[in-house]
């Protein structure tokens, strides 16, 4: 399983590996415009592939206000 | 790094070569900030004003970081740290003012002057930046507003045919006579998604979480809409704004008469009579009777929301 943390909603989710960026945004309801996907200190582009067994993280860009 | 709108799409260094031109050709188009300039960044402890105070340095301006503590429990004292983590390793100290101390946390000043907290809040930020600027011989305020934050708010503008809010919206706001210091926002050619983007990538450590106060904006409905219309149609965000900007240049007299009383006409009751025409011709502001800050009413806006606050202490004491 692929982890997926979205530390600004404090949220969690598994999603069943290997995926592309743009399949694990979708998986997990987000839209690609408004968020960076990160692993470690690398910036993922969407047609990523990510391992089974690997952990990302997907950051909020927008703010209000 | 993919970037859409430019049907572009880079590698780290060249991305940032790419954002550099972005902010310098920002801040050319439009004169915002020269050599001789001394450079107030209002810093939040967000990612867009990080990233501004950090290509601004980069740039080579004179800068200094300006951070007022919103007085909001718990997100006050992390964006506080971030600032501070950010400018220690380069040399600054920020400038501080803490709006508790002052006698005007947000929150508290929301609930007795009984108006929504981010129209109070943006009320005694403009008010503090331009004081800060004024005392401390700053010539410029430089705020991290980005396209997305702009294309939002011109097309909340434009829904609600808020007309005096177009004729201020604009990158620059000259300076005036009467004591109102320059105001720019150098990152209006990039995304909010770019910003975040370099970000990252340069290091940079900001509040992640959104100031709590903010959370039923109508910026972020805009901001959905744009979205929307953006994935189906690249680019449309920035042809929207920048065909805006090539449509107008600022309106310096409008602009005065809403910094300074923050909302406008709504609050028209308040205005002497003929501050329309006084506003539409660029005058001078007073002074401010309670202050001395630049204003068009007998008590500036941020005295009477101090006064709403300090008076509403005194009536819950005196139960």
């Amino acid at each position: 399983m692929i982890r997926v943390r979205i530390p600004q909603k404090d949220r969690e989710i598994e999603v069943p590996g290997p995926k592309r960026v743009m399949d694990i945004l979708e998986a997990a309801g987000v839209r690609p415009s408004t968020v960076l996907v990160t692993q470690g200190k690398r910036l993922l582009t969407r047609d990523q592939r990510v391992e089974d067994g690997e952990t990302v993280e997907i950051l909020s860009v927008v703010s209000g206000g | 790094m993919e970037l859409p709108s430019h049907h572009s799409a880079f590698c780290p260094e060249c991305f940032f070569v790419f954002f550099r031109r972005q902010v310098t050709e920002g801040i050319r188009k439009f004169s915002l900030i020269s050599r001789e300039d001394r450079v107030l960044v209002c810093v939040s402890g967000g990612k867009d004003s990080l990233v501004l105070w950090d290509i601004l340095m980069e740039l080579g301006y004179e800068t200094e970081g300006l951070y007022i503590d919103l007085g909001i429990p718990g997100y006050s004292e992390r964006s506080r740290e971030k600032v501070l983590a950010f400018a220690g390793p380069r040399g600054k100290e920020p400038i501080v003012v803490d709006l508790g101390r002052e006698g005007v946390p947000i929150p508290e000043a929301a609930g007795r002057s009984r108006k929504e907290e981010c129209a109070v809040c943006g009320t005694v930020k403009r008010y503090f930046f331009n004081r800060i600027a004024a005392e401390r011989g700053f010539t410029v305020v430089a705020t991290g507003h980005n396209l997305d934050d702009e294309a939002a708010r011109l097309l909340g503008n434009l829904l609600h045919w808020q007309e005096e809010h177009l004729a201020r919206q604009h990158p620059l706001l000259p300076e005036t006579g009467g004591g109102l210091v320059r105001k720019v926002k150098p990152l209006w050619r990039v995304s909010e998604r770019e910003t975040a983007s370099y970000g990252f990538l340069k290091g940079i450590d900001y509040v992640l979480e959104e100031c709590p106060m903010s959370v039923d904006a109508t910026s972020l409905v805009y901001k959905e809409a744009l979205t929307l219309l953006e994935e189906e149609m690249p680019g449309t965000r920035i042809r929207f704004y920048h065909g805006f900007l090539n449509s107008k240049p600022p309106r310096t007299g409008t602009f005065l008469r809403t910094f300074l009383d923050g909302e406008g006409r709504r609050h028209g009751t308040e205005e002497k009579a003929g501050d329309a025409e006084r506003e539409e011709s660029g005058e001078a502001p007073d002074s401010c009777v309670a202050c001395g800050a630049p204003s068009f009413a007998e008590t500036c806006s941020y005295c009477r929301l101090r006064e709403k606050v300090l008076h509403g202490r005194r009536k819950a004491g005196g139960r």
